[in-house]
């Protein structure tokens, strides 16, 4: 029996065979699976109506532009960098409720990447098509899932591969390989009673001797929640960040003052940190209602800052009563004073409030609506759209200055201290730099990357959060009976979690590619099987099992 | 179509065992019992193997190739041929004959191999979503290592049954027998040091089991002569 070494032979070459047959059908390795975190679009019912996407799964194939004629996508998931999706391509699809397998939008890469800041006219493309795609995003329902993720290296293969997939001319489906991406996440959840939470600190004024009356309180006010297309990525550098961060500089400066009895101002100084900005400032409003009548109405007059972190040298104070009333008159000639100085301009507007009308564009009307005055410094000329200007995608630290915010720092401090102190009119420079009063730009910077950092979407902030206590924590740093309030946010809105997820992108094989595979294998197996027989017992043999069926074959041996 | 994928790796990596068998006098004879007794040999020496491994290595800290490991590494894979001795001598084999004894003795080590080293990973990962090669390879050196098993158990059955074999021919046998029992740290060392990728080092041992079966056939054939 010398043959059967022979056959390990014949195996051997037979699975050389199998392996040249292997390497003819494979072209280049296939990369391992890969994970990536990505960031849903939001999902809320607004007064009962879905909006957003309600879908959080995903498994499909991906497709990419530019998409073959008459493809059919409503079985697979469009990978597409911002500046390559068109959006007359996703109006066209919400509009005709045509059905897709899923969304994944690449952001540039950390959207403040060096390529971006090297061009402004590259950023500000990206700035202006992610405005103009979140506020689509934003006010349709959008039936299928839709994710957001950072452009890397890992999708600028996965879409050349996807290219080179589809210019061969096959459609995107399970015969052609390809990638299959993967969110497996739970059905996203009712939010349960949204909190609001708002932070106020006091620096209590010095009481004259015998001064039975209460001291008049000057609030400074400025909302820090976001809302965005993507929660999970809605940071609001500038809106408002900024604000809230120019507020904690103005707390901190005045508490200096404030420490000292000699420079103790005759007014308390409210500070106050809403949430809710962007649905009609409801944090604010229930915080109003918190204050007893009497306190509200010491309140002199109430500064909220919005939108501060991007202005040049043209700043204005919103208002909604005529600016021919005297109090409002008086606090612009303060501010137009310290401008001009500073070399900028600030410009006032009016808008009257509409009681009937439930749409709040500014922080200040609500104060309006409870007859406090008050107003708004802003960048914004005109009143944001509902849900507009509220920390969006492109809101992130590259849009947001510490120039911008130390500027303001400086209007209002510096306006704040010459009325509190009298110093109308006396070219006095409270806030000189390098003195013991100077405005501290790293405090500002490091606040501003903080808030950079730190989504703010009030709803999934819960009123334990570490940020929440960050906050609190600060301001009683500067100011005394810091209190939060929590409030639930009003029933308009519902909520749904799931804002982050974790992409699964699979290389998979083609069927085709698994018939090939299993035709070599079958064959390499009958192959084997017949060298063998051959070699151990002759030719005969083979095509006598192939006669005669085994079972009579046994009997007959 | 993930369970289609696995179902081929299975068949590539356990089809040739089972087509060597059926293909084979093997299965004329009925030597699956010496088949099974060879692959409980193999699970009695890999669990002495792991023994040994655990005790006098010490667990690497990165992945780089230490002369001194390696060197404990392959004596203890000498303990493979330790059980291969074993399985062919000690155990008793009612009236089979040498050839097929090596043989069957050969397969069922090799299966059980396969099986111990091979089924679970590729249940594990064979069924997953994304496509790799991995499995297909490791279903190509479940072939190879068929082949090399089978050609140290000719040799082995040379060394160790055969009294009556050519003088010239035993130094060539042990050595041959030597460098299959150390062809695992071969590959090892390849992957590891030489940093050859999969399909290279999976090439090689497709080849040098090729070579292998090739100078054992030889040699059992020259043996197989009358003197």
């Amino acid at each position: 029996m010398s043959s059967s070494p022979s056959a390990d032979l014949l195996a051997s070459a037979s699975s050389a065979l199998a392996v040249l047959l292997v390497l003819l059908a494979c072209v280049e390795l296939g990369d391992a699976a890969a994970a990536v975190g990505v960031y849903r679009l939001i999902q809320y019912d607004l007064a009962g109506a879905p909006l957003g996407s309600p879908a959080a799964s995903l498994n499909h194939h991906a497709a990419a532009l530019p998409l073959p004629a008459g493809a059919d996508l409503s079985r697979s998931a469009l990978v597409a960098p911002l500046l390559d999706l068109p959006l007359a391509f996703l109006r066209e699809y919400l509009a005709e409720k045509k059905h897709l397998g899923g969304l994944l939008i690449l952001l540039p890469k950390k959207l403040n990447d060096e390529d971006a800041s090297a061009n402004s006219e590259g950023k500000g493309q990206v700035k202006s098509s992610l405005a103009e795609l979140e506020k689509l995003l934003l006010h349709e329902e959008v039936p299928y899932p839709v994710y957001f993720a950072f452009q890397d290296d890992h999708f600028d293969n996965l879409l050349s591969d996807i290219r080179k997939i589809a210019s061969s001319g096959q459609p995107a489906s399970a015969t052609t390989g390809g990638y299959k991406l993967v969110v497996s996440t739970p059905e996203p959840r009712k939010v349960p009673s949204p909190t609001i939470s708002n932070i106020q600190g006091w620096l209590p004024g010095l009481k004259g001797e015998g001064d039975t009356e209460q001291l008049p309180t000057i609030a400074i006010v400025a909302n820090y929640d976001t809302f965005g297309a993507a929660p999970a990525l809605s940071v609001g550098s500038d809106s408002n960040g900024s604000g809230a961060v120019a507020l904690l500089e103005i707390a901190r400066l005045f508490s200096r003052l404030y420490s000292s009895p000699k420079t103790r101002g005759k007014y308390n100084l409210l500070f106050g940190l809403t949430s809710g900005g962007p649905y009609n400032y409801n944090g604010t409003n229930k915080w109003l209602r918190g204050f007893d009548q009497r306190v509200r109405e010491t309140i002199d007059y109430a500064i909220c800052l919005n939108s501060v972190g991007s202005w040049d040298n043209e700043l204005w104070m919103h208002v909604s009563k005529p600016p021919e009333n005297p109090y409002i008159k008086q606090i612009f000639e303060d501010f137009s004073d310290v401008s001009k100085e500073m070399g900028v301009s600030v410009g006032i507007k009016h808008k009257k409030i509409n009681v009937s009308n439930p749409r709040v564009a500014w922080e200040h009307e609500q104060f309006s609506r409870f007859r406090v005055t008050a107003l708004t410094l802003s960048e914004l000329s005109s009143p944001p759209e509902f849900l507009e200007s509220t920390g969006g995608l492109y809101d992130n630290r590259e849009s947001a200055g510490a120039e911008s915010v130390i500027r303001t720092v400086r209007l209002v401090s510096e306006s704040l201290a010459r009325h509190i102190y009298g110093l109308k009119g006396r070219n006095i420079d409270v806030f000189a730099e390098n003195s013991s009063l100077a405005i501290n730009p790293h405090y500002i910077q490091s606040w501003l990357d903080l808030l950079s950092q730190t989504p703010r979407v009030a709803p999934f902030l819960q009123k334990n959060d570490p940020f929440i206590a960050a906050l609190k924590k600060e301001l009683s740093e500067h100011t005394a009976d810091v209190h939060v309030q929590s409030d639930v946010l009003d029933g308009m809105f519902t909520f749904y979690d799931a804002t982050k997820a974790t992409l699964n992108v699979y290389q998979v094989a083609s069927v085709t590619f698994d018939l090939l595979f299993l035709l070599v294998i079958g064959s390499y197996l009958i192959i084997l099987f017949s060298f063998l027989v051959i070699t151990t017992r002759g030719l005969d043999d083979l095509i006598n099992i192939f006669r005669r069926p085994p079972s009579r074959k046994v009997k007959g041996a | 179509m993930t369970v289609f994928h696995f179902l081929n790796c299975a068949a590539l990596t356990f089809g040739p065992h089972v087509v060597y068998y059926s293909a084979t006098p093997l299965s004329e004879y009925d030597t699956i019992g010496t088949c099974v007794k060879a692959a409980v040999v193999y699970l009695g020496t890999a669990l002495v193997k792991l023994v040994c491994l655990a005790t006098l290595l010490k667990v690497p800290e990165n992945d780089s190739f230490d002369p001194y490991q390696e060197l404990m590494k392959i004596f203890i894979g000498f303990i493979d041929v330790a059980g291969l001795y074993f399985a062919l001598t000690q155990l008793t084999h009612r009236n089979i004959s040498q050839n097929h004894k090596f043989q069957a003795v050969g397969l069922g080590w090799a299966f059980a191999d396969s099986v111990l080293h091979r089924l679970a990973p590729l249940w594990i990962g064979a069924r997953g979503l994304e496509f790799t090669w991995e499995y297909i390879f490791q279903g190509l050196e479940a072939n190879a290592n068929l082949v090399m098993t089978l050609s140290l158990a000719a040799l082995g059955s040379l060394m160790w049954l055969r009294k009556n074999k050519p003088r010239t021919l035993v130094p060539i046998i042990y050595a041959c027998a030597l460098l299959l029992a150390t062809m695992p740290s071969i590959t090892s060392y390849l992957r590891r040091s030489l940093e050859w990728q999969t399909p290279k080092v999976v090439g090689f041992e497709l080849f040098s089991s090729l070579v292998m079966a090739f100078i054992s056939w030889q040699l059992f054939s020259a043996c197989q002569r009358p003197m």
